[in-house]
């Protein structure tokens, strides 16, 4: 489903060049459940970034979903991204002014779905994540894992096939952290849905079926579980 | 969709108090002072356009007087506009006016003054003044005929059919039967009168009964052969596209033609429209007032609407969490976009609601205050057209910009709050502070320099003393004048009496009829003729400097006392005893007294020449002890009494009239001080939020800063020094542009002060403490805050 070949991400400073991605190669078929490990500074965030399509590579090609993402203007870009990729943070970034009902919503809104449609999914949505008392209230009255959970809520509500997760359980307690993971793997399992994660923790690394290090940029190993 | 944006922007309205508040106050503020300006200038520039013939009706004056007496008369004589309307084919009809000033009418026992005026059948139809009763073809019946406004016919005769009643003159023997009703004459004519007589009425009575005029060649027996008095207002209405200057010409030939050592004549014809704003040569007559109104309007809006943007362009940056958010998540550039308009017009709509009202609320002390009538009237299209170009303006500038700048962000560096700091575009935001304070402190300035000359007003030695004086018109104590001047005199409280023939704060009158020993040829120098009694120049306190006063003496019916201004307009060498004609009064200069002001400070000090007259003089000159006053005018009415049954006891302080002389300048300065007020507050209102603003932004900054020791002083400069030295830049661009505004006001006074550079001083001083007090209460806020709390924050 997709394919990067000889990503590199770099910043000109002087004469030298400074790699963030230096020649990456990797191929992700539908259905896998990847984490990406390594220390600080590794590349981690940016190569989901660059394969979420918020950041673009130096040089390289990138295939997804059978279109050559390299040769895309920034106006198809992002009405590919919005189509199958759904992002998790690890700050959540909910819109405060909205309600999770709302923040679920909009995605939806930006798709140009019907309003009677948009009240379907949200409702199907909540009661899946068994949200549905919570979905009138602020993301500030909502603690750490809720508000993780209406991340992830409002990040499938589109039904992508992909899901970017950056450190989705970096600002949560472990038990908050495993439930959030469980939900990752069932997702995985039972819909199909392609996971991509950057963690820093070995366990939760262990929830995916494929376990990349990187290191200075480079894949250092590469490990199927 | 659309409800989503409108739920959005609600929110943030309400869960940012502090913000809001401050946006929707100034754009409040900034609506209800920039409408209600407007609404004036709205109500200057409609007067005379309710005349649906307006377009084509011109007022005629002539150019009359020579070197420094040259003058515009806008009364002029009557067969001008008799011959026009019968010689010269563009004049499709012509009206002639002739006031007769406030006069006491009567039907039973219900007795009011009036404006009055004479004038021709034609005024009826020429301007829009159509008789809603009575025969439009016949307006007046015969010369015994009066037609009167509603109001007037309500006053008399209540719900009766004003048709047919007759109304008297107090005192006199006429009646007059009311033939027509018309309309009140709207608040925006020019032309205002209560009641109306024929001018054949007039013509009867001073012309074909009893002519006390004479011209070389005998007695004038009708006002349509009287080419020597000056009286009659005198309009004509056009054919569309006539040429005004062969008009002006053909006009001068009918004069010349049937008085020829009058020539030249020089004739102008004055649109209809011009006449409330302009002088009859197209100077300045208001329409200066009028724009500098309008301009400051345009600059509190635009004051106004800055604040907006100053605020929601800082405040931006703090949304950029948000906004980025809403683009990963597949918002688009016109989804954003119309975000922020969304929340702009809906902070509008606010305002605007609370303008009106507030607007409402307001109208009757607004009109109190700037002496008009105004309504608010919803309907009326240029009220909308303002808030609409407002909104756009503000909408422009506060919404498109954030917007352009927030949509074409990377939204991954702003999640990572990396934006803050290269994004504020704080040039943009300075600028407009620059500008907001800038206007601000031109009306400042404008302000102190309009106070300063009005209290030069004031305060000028007017060369005569106006203190505890009261004048009053005669009406029947005239013939009985020097057996009640002696009673009077009797009186406590009353110090001297005297009288003229006009009055001294504001004296009128003109004669070119003179001649003097030495008279150029070309010389059509004007005087003012002003006749006294003896007592006149002691009571005022005029200065004598040359000569002697009148004495009463028999000879002095033909001496003549003279001002400084005369002689040396007449180019005389030791006046005393040189030979003067003023009309027809064969005289002897046997004084020169000093100048004084006997007209506005807006006009330099003509030629004035006193004569002795024991008989006439309308005007009484009462001299009270200040302590006194009120016994006198008890006094004083008692004796009116006994002379003038009917006629109401009216007096006034020469004090209030001479403040009334410069009514429209003191209200200009109140309205400046108001303007300047609120343009300030607005400003500071901007500053404050831009401020708390800035103090939030660098809430990380000043905490790392106070760590490392710095003290609540230096914090408070740190945040404040930026903030003054747009101020100062303001500063450097408001003092050119208000001197040369100034300059250009105080033009119009003959008589005016200089501006000094202290004055810019004190303003921008000023200026720069409101600021500074309006920075540091947010800067001082910030820095004793405990630094702790700040960085754990982050």
């Amino acid at each position: 489903m997709l394919s990067l070949q000889h990503i590199s991400k770099f910043y000109q400073a002087g004469g030298t060049r400074n790699f963030v991605i230096n020649d990456i190669s990797l191929e992700v078929e539908a259905g896998e459940f990847i984490s990406i490990m390594g220390p600080s500074g590794s590349g981690k965030s940016t190569l989901l970034n660059i394969i979420g399509m918020l950041d673009e590579p130096s040089s390289g090609y990138h295939y997804f979903a059978g279109e050559t993402v390299h040769q895309l203007k920034d106006k198809q870009r992002s009405a590919l991204y919005k189509k199958f990729i759904g992002f998790v943070f690890q700050a959540y970034h909910l819109i405060d002014e909205l309600t999770v009902y709302e923040n679920i919503e909009t995605p939806l809104i930006y798709q140009d779905f019907k309003s009677a449609e948009r009240k379907a999914m949200v409702a199907d949505m909540l009661d899946r994540f068994q949200i549905v008392g919570k979905k009138d209230l602020f993301p500030a009255q909502l603690s750490g894992g809720q508000q993780q959970l209406v991340g992830i809520a409002r990040a499938l509500i589109a039904g992508p096939k992909l899901l970017l997760a950056d450190e989705p359980t970096g600002n949560l307690n472990s038990k908050q952290g495993e439930e959030i993971m469980q939900l990752f793997k069932k997702l995985n399992k039972e819909d199909g849905v392609t996971i991509i994660q950057v963690t820093h923790s070995e366990k939760n690394a262990e929830y995916g079926s494929r376990i990349i290090n990187l290191l200075d940029g480079r894949i250092e190993s590469s490990k199927q579980l | 969709m659309i409800k989503n944006y409108i739920k959005t922007a609600w929110r943030n309205i309400r869960n940012n108090k502090f913000y809001s508040v401050i946006n929707i106050v100034g754009l409040t503020v900034g609506l209800v002072v920039g409408l209600f300006i407007l609404l004036w200038v709205q109500d200057e520039l409609s007067f005379d356009k309710f005349n649906t013939k307006a377009p084509n009706i011109y007022k005629i004056g002539i150019r009359g007087g020579s070197g420094p007496t040259e003058q515009i008369f806008s009364a002029i004589i009557a067969p001008v506009a008799t011959s026009a309307k019968n010689e010269l084919p563009e004049v499709k009809d012509a009206v002639r006016v002739k006031d007769f000033g406030s006069t006491t009418f009567k039907y039973q026992d219900k007795i009011f003054n009036e404006n009055g005026a004479f004038t021709d059948p034609s005024f009826f139809s020429v301007f829009n003044f159509s008789l809603i009763e009575g025969d439009a073809q016949k307006p007046f019946l015969d010369n015994n005929s009066i037609i009167i406004t509603k109001t007037v016919a309500q006053k008399y005769f209540g719900n009766e059919d004003p048709l047919g009643k007759v109304l008297s003159i107090i005192d006199q023997p006429q009646l007059f039967k009311v033939t027509g009703v018309i309309n009140d004459p709207p608040n925006n004519s020019s032309i205002k009168f209560d009641v109306f007589l024929p001018l054949s009425y007039l013509n009867q009575m001073a012309y074909v009964k009893n002519s006390t005029r004479y011209n070389g060649t005998g007695r004038i027996a009708s006002m349509d052969v009287d080419w020597i008095s000056f009286n009659y207002d005198t309009y004509l209405l056009l054919k569309p596209n006539t040429n005004i200057a062969k008009l002006q010409k053909s006009l001068q030939k009918i004069h010349e033609r049937n008085k020829p050592d009058d020539a030249p004549v020089p004739y102008i014809a004055q649109p209809l429209l011009n006449i409330h704003l302009y002088k009859a040569d197209g100077s300045d007559g208001g329409i200066k007032t009028v724009n500098t109104f309008a301009i400051v309007a345009i600059l509190i809006l635009i004051i106004a609407c800055i604040n907006y943007v100053n605020l929601s362009t800082a405040r931006s940056m703090l949304r950029a969490k948000e906004v980025s958010m809403r683009k990963i998540i597949g918002a688009g550039k016109a989804q954003l976009f119309f975000q922020f308009m969304a929340e702009t017009t809906l902070m509008f709509l606010i305002a605007t609601i609370l303008a009106i009202g507030l607007m409402y609320a307001l109208l009757p002390y607004y009109n109190q205050f700037s002496g008009k009538q105004l309504a608010l009237n919803l309907s009326n299209y240029h009220i909308w057209l303002c808030i609409v170009i407002t909104l756009i303006i503000t909408l422009a500038a506060s919404s498109i910009y954030p917007a352009i700048l927030l949509s074409s962000f990377e939204p991954l560096k702003a999640l990572k709050g990396r934006l803050t700091a290269g994004m504020g575009n704080a040039s943009f935001r300075r600028m407009l502070v620059i500008t907001q304070f800038s206007a601000s402190i031109v009306l400042i300035i404008s302000t102190f320099i309009i106070g300063k000359q009005l209290k030069y007003i004031r305060d000028k030695d007017l060369g005569f003393n106006k203190e505890n004086v009261i004048s009053l018109s005669m009406h029947g104590i005239m013939p009985h004048y020097d057996a009640v001047k002696n009673e009077l005199l009797k009186q406590p409280g009353i110090i001297a009496v005297t009288r003229s023939s006009g009055n001294i704060i504001d004296y009128n009158n003109w004669t070119g009829d003179n001649d003097w020993d030495g008279k150029p040829a070309n010389s059509n120098l004007l005087f003012h003729p002003m006749e006294i009694d003896k007592d006149f120049i002691s009571f005022f306190k005029i200065r004598m400097l040359q000569g002697n006063a009148f004495t009463g003496a028999i000879a002095d019916s033909n001496h003549l006392i003279v001002n400084e201004t005369a002689v040396e307009a007449m180019n005389m060498h030791e006046p005393i005893g040189k030979r003067l004609r003023i009309q027809t009064v064969k005289g002897t200069i046997i004084g020169v007294v000093k100048d004084f002001h006997f007209s506005s400070m807006r006009k330099k000090i003509e030629p004035a020449v006193f004569m002795y007259n024991t008989s006439n003089g309308w005007d009484m000159y009462i001299k009270t002890t200040g302590g006194d006053a009120q016994k006198a005018i008890v006094a004083t009415q008692a004796i009116w009494k006994q002379y003038n049954s009917n006629t109401p006891f009216n007096y006034t302080f020469l004090d209030e009239s001479f403040s009334k002389l410069y009514k429209t300048e003191q209200q200009t300065g109140v309205l400046f001080n108001l303007f300047a007020s609120i343009a300030i507050i607005i400003s500071c209102l901007g500053l404050f939020g831009l401020a708390t603003y800035s103090a939030q932004v660098k809430t990380r900054e000043i905490g790392i800063r106070k760590v490392l020791g710095a003290s609540v002083a230096g914090i408070v400069k740190l945040l404040a020094l930026e903030f003054m030295f747009l101020i100062l830049a303001a500063i450097v661009i408001a003092v050119p542009v208000a001197w040369y505004a100034m300059s250009k006001w105080l033009q119009d006074f003959a008589y005016r002060i200089s501006i000094e550079w202290w004055l810019f001083l004190i303003a921008g001083l000023m200026a720069m403490l409101i600021a500074f007090v309006t920075i540091s209460f947010q800067s001082v806020k910030a820095a004793i805050a405990n630094p702790v709390k700040s960085l754990r924050s982050e």
